[in-house]
């Protein structure tokens, strides 16, 4: 790299300054020593190990998707925070917010970049999950971060899901209709799942329509006002904070079970 | 000759028709064990996982589509903004399904050959993550925001009417990755479909690690050292998640019938979905005389089935095809395992009670919502 | 190493106590004892955080929901024709009434399998759901497609002026046999 071997560059002189050194302890890492401290001492790379494997780092065999899907969550959680700025989530405001983000919101494509990233990352979680499988990364001692995966990779789809109803358009109730009769089907919490009329006693029904797990989830008896807020109260805070807890023990876990696996 | 064409491919994209074969495909495709290898390799079809075979298989694809967007209903469905990410995710499963299967082939090649997977060929160096995987993370990472960018400027992200509780258009949809879910509401009930069978399908991924315990295989591809495993995943992931979903999306039109790639959703296709109950079945088509009254006595034949489906057959597979498994696994996980193997079977099996018999439910207690 | 050991437990008891000796039947707990409170602690903890995990899940059910009134009139027995399905309250109020030879009934336009709103087909006679295909006879029982069960039909009566009244808080379900209820129909 011919740049860097032509003396110093502006940015390593500020490295040398006191503010340099305050914040950029490494400086740029140009030999064997400052490549490992780099890893060491900064919060983020730290995430990283300080070397490894060659097999570990090839493309072909990590298809970087595990990577990729923090990254689009990340981006998600970016342009999420900056559509909150403009979007009311009441049945008499919301579809308009969203005529308004695309039509009176400079650099209208915020929207866009979270729905397509939201379309990403389901895909990107679902072959990081089908990469892991292939090279059968989840058997011991990698068992249970596999378990946690599962669990992040529900998680995903239940963002995606809640995601779905808040546009208020008919793709948005209908798939929410749908979707949350299930829960009304699910079995004794349920009022039209089977065994609901098992916990009734006497003539008093305790399981109904106003007191059922489909209740819990959208907050009335059918997709209206409370479902909206509460799918997005799920969608920007509840979901994400459960999600962030799993990804922190997600990626704990990866480099305390020792790192990307390899043969042995 | 076109239109033959589309009217072959309309026919053959009929569940009725592609669901058994991709499921005898897959059967063969991923050989679960060494008699169906056997086939395999005399039959040449490991060769797909090749160079050559990658070509093929992607200008096959390649072609089938520019030769459906020729066709306005193809197109029509195809390129609605909420369905491309599934064109992309056919191509993407298909590409890291033929890149994972290629490296486990020729590693397979080379262990026989006694040599160790080309994992552990380069394992053997160790390089420093700086700048080595920062620079692959950073590349990815620029590549991954154009990629979004692009598709967020060619694509206005959809939005239809506004919601309106009185009208349901038609078809309704659950977002795509949900799809596979709801094909199987034709199938099952709410209750099972929507809520029991998710439930297992989660927590069945979450037994993989625990029952597959087969301790080779880990840290490389390979697929003759875990034949069976890879096979049932294939036929759980590709057959029943991916195309299931597939088919909810493109071939689902109004009122939820079947439409061929080609064929024109037209609202008043008619169907006939005049379907009758196993205890019917049983009691006024065998038997000859009218259903019983008492709730038990009707669906006994239902629950008789169904005790002899989970009960009956892990023994007698036990005794029989899996005895090997049965000895690897202990009875713990193989009763767990073969209860898992037996609820995912259970869809294909009921769609061929549905297709052949008009089966609509083994056991149907209307009155406790209790149809299964 | 022995030696200081021995001597400080040789030479405690004769240290003035700098805190009350224990004695078996103190006040203060001893190791034993406490071990064996500790499952009625441990029991007194699951309660607590039952009781709480049990407060947070009655808070998703408010005890006043705001939702449009779940009565209406219907005009009189006159505004409808015979073999009519009226769908005047589809929108406003999710009801059909229908009339048929004999009586008025109200359908619930939910519908049985996963709640999407059926249309009616005048040309066929039938209620027909756009979501999963499912087919309803005028009556309301299911006949094609994957719903499990018939519409459910809400309380109807006549008010003292003669008006008709649709009360959606009572529903009848055929299969538990309370169509014959006589609140499920006005005699027309």
């Amino acid at each position: 790299m011919p740049y860097f071997d032509s003396g110093e560059s502006l940015f390593e002189k500020f490295c040398k300054t006191q503010v340099g050194r305050a914040i950029f302890r490494t400086g740029i890492p140009r030999n064997q020593r400052q490549r490992m401290m780099i890893m060491l001492n900064g919060v983020f790379l730290h995430l990283h190990p300080v070397r490894l494997p060659k097999h570990a780092v090839k493309v072909k065999y990590t298809w970087c998707m595990g990577g990729l899907s923090f990254f689009v969550f990340l981006v998600l959680t970016v342009t999420g925070i900056l559509l909150m700025f403009y979007y009311r989530p009441t049945v008499e405001y919301a579809y308009g917010d969203i005529i308004d983000l695309k039509e009176q919101v400079p650099l209208g494509l915020m929207r866009e970049i979270h729905r397509w990233g939201a379309h990403l990352m389901v895909v990107t979680v679902w072959l990081h999950m089908f990469r892991v499988f292939m090279t059968g990364s989840y058997k011991p001692p990698r068992e249970f971060n596999w378990v946690i995966g599962v669990i992040l990779l529900v998680l995903t789809m239940l963002m995606s899901f809640t995601g779905y109803l808040l546009p208020w358009d008919q793709l948005a109730i209908w798939a929410i209709t749908v979707g949350s009769n299930m829960a009304g089907a699910t079995p004794l919490v349920g009022a039209s799942g089977p065994g609901a009329s098992l916990l009734a006693i006497g003539d008093v029904n305790f399981i109904t329509s106003s007191s059922d797990a489909r209740f819990a989830m959208l907050g009335g008896r059918f997709v209206g006002e409370g479902a909206l807020l509460r799918f997005y109260v799920l969608h920007c805070i509840g979901l994400p904070f459960v999600m962030m807890i799993f990804m922190i023990v997600h990626f704990w876990r990866v480099r305390k079970d020792g790192g990307i696996s390899g043969p042995t | 000759m076109a239109e033959s064409i589309k009217h072959f491919i309309n026919f053959a994209a009929n569940p009725k028709v592609l669901f058994p074969c991709l499921l005898i495909l897959t059967l063969f495709m991923f050989p679960g064990n060494d008699k169906l290898l056997a086939i395999n390799k005399r039959l040449g079809l490991y060769k797909l996982w090749t160079k050559k075979g990658g070509i093929f298989l992607f200008s096959f694809m390649l072609l089938f589509f520019i030769f459906g967007l020729t066709d306005p209903n193809f197109r029509l469905i195809v390129t609605k903004p909420d369905n491309v990410p599934i064109v992309a995710l056919l191509f993407l499963v298909n590409f890291f399904l033929w890149l994972s299967m290629k490296q486990a082939w020729e590693n397979d090649a080379r262990i026989a050959k006694g040599q160790p997977p080309q994992e552990a060929e380069d394992a053997k160096e160790k390089i420093l993550v700086w700048p080595d995987l920062v620079y692959i993370e950073f590349i990815a990472l620029i590549l991954c925001s154009a990629l979004l960018l692009a598709w967020a400027c060619a694509l206005p992200a959809p939005l239809e009417e506004p919601a309106n509780p009185s009208v349901s258009p038609n078809p309704s949809k659950a977002p795509w990755y949900f799809l596979g879910l709801q094909e199987m509401l034709v199938y099952f009930d709410p209750w099972l479909a929507g809520v029991v069978f998710p439930t297992i399908i989660m927590l069945g991924f979450m037994c993989i690690p625990f029952l597959d315990n087969n301790k080779k295989g880990c840290g490389y591809y390979t697929f003759n050292e875990r034949k069976m495993a890879i096979s049932i995943f294939m036929f759980l992931w590709l057959v029943l998640w991916i195309f299931l979903m597939t088919t909810g999306t493109f071939l689902r039109g109004p009122n939820w019938n079947f439409f061929g790639p080609f064929e024109y959703w037209d609202i008043h296709k008619l169907e006939a979905l005049t379907n009758i109950n196993l205890s019917e079945y049983i009691y006024m088509i065998l038997l000859k005389q009218p259903v019983p009254e008492n709730i038990l006595l009707r669906e006994i034949w239902g629950f008789l089935a169904l005790g002899l489906y989970f009960g009956l057959t892990p023994i007698l597979l036990a005794l029989t095809f899996l005895k090997n498994v049965f000895k690897q696994l202990g009875v713990l996980r193989y009763s767990i395992f073969t209860f898992l193997l037996l609820c995912a079977l259970s869809l294909p099996i009921k769609m061929f009670l549905r297709w052949a018999f008009n089966i609509k439910y083994i056991v149907a207690i209307p009155e406790f919502f209790f149809n299964i | 190493m022995n030696t200081p050991v021995t001597s400080s437990s040789q030479s405690a008891p004769v240290q003035p106590p700098s805190r009350p000796v224990q004695k078996p039947d103190d006040a203060n707990m001893d190791r034993r004892s406490f071990i064996k409170w500790l499952p009625l602690g441990w029991a007194a903890f699951a309660a607590v955080v039952a009781g709480y995990g049990t407060l947070v899940l009655r808070y998703l059910f408010p005890n006043v929901l705001f939702e449009p009134k779940q009565s209406f009139l219907a005009g009189t027995i006159d505004d409808y024709t015979a073999g009519e399905v009226s769908e005047r309250f589809k929108e406003r109020y999710g009801v059909w009434v229908v009339r048929d030879s004999e009586k008025i009934y109200a359908l619930s336009t939910v519908c049985t399998h996963l709640g999407c709103t059926p249309n009616w087909l005048a040309s066929e006679a039938k209620f027909k759901c756009p979501c999963h295909g499912s087919g309803f006879y005028k009556t309301g029982i299911n006949f094609e497609g994957p719903a499990p069960r018939p519409l459910e039909r809400f309380k109807i009566f006549l008010a003292d002026d003669g008006e008709i009244v649709v009360d959606k808080t009572q529903k009848f379900q055929q299969e538990k046999g309370e169509w014959i209820d006589p609140d499920s129909y006005i005699l027309a």
